[in-house]
């Protein structure tokens, strides 16, 4: 049982750590600046922020 | 016209006109398949209060009936709409064309016949019995084929991006592409050889069955919502970060909810807890989209009133939500000893595939088909109908199952009710499910009619790619949203 | 995040993690369970599915009967299943041991199966509720099974093997209903379904 359970709380902490180092990681890359932009990407001058892009037919 | 305009004008209408054949196909297949659901759906609701009903019929028996409606809609009406939706979304998304264009419809063509040969073996008495998954596993291998097409189409997009920057729902994109080919063809494995044995054979049966949910169904819904909400009220999403933390919160813990599905059951404690605590935990994820939906909508409820896709996409958010945290409630002990083997988890099942999934597709549905047949549905009529039946259909089926399920479950746990007596109690409430499954396929029919006469360019002709555009509102009331 | 093959990390990471939680780890802890000895019969338990019990467990797959039908009694104190008379005690890991692949259901639109064969242990009641449910279970919404049994006619009188049919469900005589192969295997199977014996994981 002993190794059973190792092997559990083991894979517990691999994965809480590989959890936390990627988060790390992924901030001292840089990946969580400009974040605004990301949500304006779907946008562009055709269809710009603002425009409403849906209607009933006829309407 | 400026030339910076005139390109990017080119640019969406070739990206649209590359989907066309393809995401066609398939939302056509989707609507094909969930006529056929809802038949089977329709006959097998009417077995449970109506026992002799067609009863003479082997294939048509109601442990038939239940799987091959639900391998039809799951595998026949919900993948092929998400597969449709998915690629558009990610041509757009990536500001590409869609690849493949042999190869791609041909997927659509080799998936519509493998669910149709998975639902005849089913009623023909070729059920594996289990779960989520009775289609015979050799359709992993042609579903593994489709699927491996989709990655490739969908790495080759994403490589040859416009842009740097990839949005929130192409991540839930990416995750349902990969998570969905691992899950099938690793359950098929674990259930059909000796890699799990017995009663492990249950709990991979629910992290399979779990995750097509978790991690095929939602993320396809939640990067519709993502991208349709702000795309119909042209507001940016509320906030960027909660959307990064609900994605990787969601990917960490969806995971780990399946074996909820077995609380009280012959599996060790640890693996019960493991899965009501994932289970749980989604609290995080589920709760930062819905604020992060809600905020990017707060102002513009009103647009509910113009707008098709709105209407069903907002729905299906907030029934999300609803589902979810309904499902992280039912993962308690002492909630799960009442609601557990009842007709409540059939009522909780439907309000996640049905009034999240299915409406935000239907949604989809209707913002991504004009755009690529350049024509307007032909009746607004029909569309509100269509909203109005299943919307209300749906209402009337959560609450008249949940009703009967809780009560059913609480006189279960009450040693001195005869069984036949709790039977006899829930037969007025399958009525009511019958009643509200008719609505709902009257909507499904009026859908088929609209995609019908859609098919057949009814409705008026749209030139340019952004057809629906009104004269931008000045920004301001409309504009804004943190990053 | 900008870039594919990270998101691929994650996704694959997240998913092999829960794999190995849910359905790898438990495999380990698991695939070591036996059956009980029973020294005083001198069998052990749970005994594998043989001949017509076998055949009898595939019919009961392919007509779909886990959607109404549960196969595990839940432990004393969570839910009434042992009140009910569903079991003398919760079932267990070992009871599925030899189950490819368990049946355990997860709805109750009928009673739990796991010990019906040690409840209901007379064939003639099983062909009875087959054949039509509100015979032995009045207000029973359980679909009628006729397409499991056939018309025999027969000169001699009462074939041996016909089901006992009260008068208003009892064709024409000289003609009687008689299970099938396939109704004779299912009931095999389900008198075969008695998980009452001891383990000592649920003493």
């Amino acid at each position: 049982m002993a190794p059973f359970y190792i092997a559990l709380w083991g894979l517990a902490a691999v994965l809480g750590a590989t959890a936390v180092g990627g988060l790390v990681w992924s901030i001292r890359r840089g990946e969580f600046d400009n974040l605004r932009e990301g949500a304006a990407s779907i946008f562009d001058d055709e269809e710009p922020i603002g425009t409403v892009t849906d209607r009933f037919p006829g309407e | 016209m400026q030339p910076a305009e005139e390109r990017e004008r080119l640019t969406r209408i070739q990206i649209d006109r590359s989907c066309r054949q393809t995401v066609v196909w398939y939302y056509a297949s989707a609507v094909f398949w969930l006529l056929v659901g809802s038949a089977l759906a329709l006959i097998a609701s009417i077995k449970l209060h109506t026992p002799e009903f067609l009863a003479d019929w082997q294939w048509l028996t109601f442990g038939r009936v239940r799987p091959a409606h639900l391998a039809a809609m799951i595998y026949g009406w919900g993948s092929m709409a998400g597969v449709g939706t998915l690629l558009w979304l990610e041509a757009r998304l990536t500001r590409n064309r869609l690849p493949f264009p042999v190869l791609l419809p041909a997927t659509a063509v080799i998936w519509n016949l493998t669910v149709a040969f998975g639902v005849v073996a089913i009623l023909a008495g070729y059920s594996t019995s289990i779960e989520w998954i009775e289609i015979p596993p050799a359709t992993a291998v042609l579903f593994g084929f489709c699927i491996a097409v989709i990655i490739a189409a969908s790495v080759r997009m994403f490589r040859t991006r416009e842009s740097r920057h990839t949005y929130v729902s192409q991540w839930y994109l990416f995750g349902a592409i990969f998570w969905f080919p691992l899950l099938y063809v690793s359950a098929q494995i674990f259930l059909h050889t000796p890699a799990a044995k017995g009663a492990v054979k249950a709990a991979a049966n629910w992290w399979f069955a779990h995750n097509v949910l978790g991690l095929w169904f939602t993320p396809i819904g939640l990067a519709t919502v993502y991208y349709l909400i702000p795309k119909v009220i042209g507001r940016p999403v509320h906030s960027y970060h909660l959307s990064l933390l609900g994605f990787w919160t969601l990917a960490i813990f969806y995971n780990w909810a399946g074996t909820h599905h077995l609380i009280g059951g012959p599996l060790p404690a640890w693996l019960i807890t493991v899965g009501i605590v994932g289970s749980v935990m989604m609290f995080v994820p589920v709760v930062t989209v819905a604020v992060n939906h809600h905020m990017t909508m707060v102002g513009n409820f009103h647009h509910l009133k113009y707008s098709p896709t709105l209407r069903f996409v907002v729905y299906g958010a907030m029934c999300y939500t609803a589902v979810s945290l309904q499902g992280s409630l039912q993962s308690l002990r002492t909630v799960n000893e009442i609601s557990h083997f009842t007709h409540y988890t059939i009522a909780h099942a439907h309000l996640g595939v049905y009034a999240f999934f299915t409406m935000v597709m239907f949604g989809a549905m209707y913002y991504v088909t004009p755009r690529l047949l350049n024509t307007e549905w032909h009746s607004a009529g029909w569309i509100r109908l269509h909203f109005w039946t299943t919307a209300v259909g749906m209402a009337i089926y959560w609450l008249g199952l949940t009703w009967a399920g809780w009560e059913q479950g609480r006189m279960m746990n009450d040693p001195r009710v005869p069984f036949l007596d709790i039977v006899r109690y829930t037969v007025p409430w399958l009525w009511s499910r019958s009643a509200a499954g008719i609505l709902m396929t009257a909507g499904h029919l009026s859908f088929a009619w609209l995609f019908w006469n859609m098919l057949r360019q009814r409705g008026a002709y749209l030139p340019g790619p952004t057809l629906l555009v009104r004269e931008p509102e000045r920004a301001g009331a409309a504009a804004g949203g943190e990053g | 995040m900008n870039r594919a093959w990270m998101l691929a990390l994650g996704v694959l990471v997240t998913i092999f993690a829960s794999m190995t939680g849910l359905v790898l780890l438990p495999q380990t802890q698991l695939r070591g369970t036996a059956p009980v000895k029973d020294e005083e019969r001198d069998i052990t338990l749970p005994a594998g599915y043989y001949g017509d019990i076998e055949e009898g467990r595939k019919v009961y797959m392919d007509l779909g009967c886990i959607y109404c039908h549960s196969q595990q009694v839940r432990p004393e104190g969570f839910g009434a299943d042992i009140e009910r008379g569903w079991g003398a005690r919760r079932s267990v890991a070992r009871d599925y041991i030899h189950d490819e692949p368990p049946l355990m259901g997860t709805m109750r639109t009928g009673p739990d199966l796991m010990n019906i064969g040690a409840r209901q242990p007379s064939a003639q009641w099983h062909y009875l509720h087959l054949y039509q449910p509100r015979i032995t279970s009045p207000g029973s919404i359980m679909p009628p099974h006729r397409f499991l049994f056939e018309l025999r006619h027969s000169a001699e009188g009462l074939p041996e093997d016909a089901v006992r049919l009260p008068d208003e469900f009892a064709p024409k005589k000289p003609a009687w209903i008689v299970p099938t192969d396939r109704a004779r295997r299912l009931v095999a199977y389900l008198l075969s379904m008695d998980h009452n014996y001891e383990v000592p994981e649920a003493r």
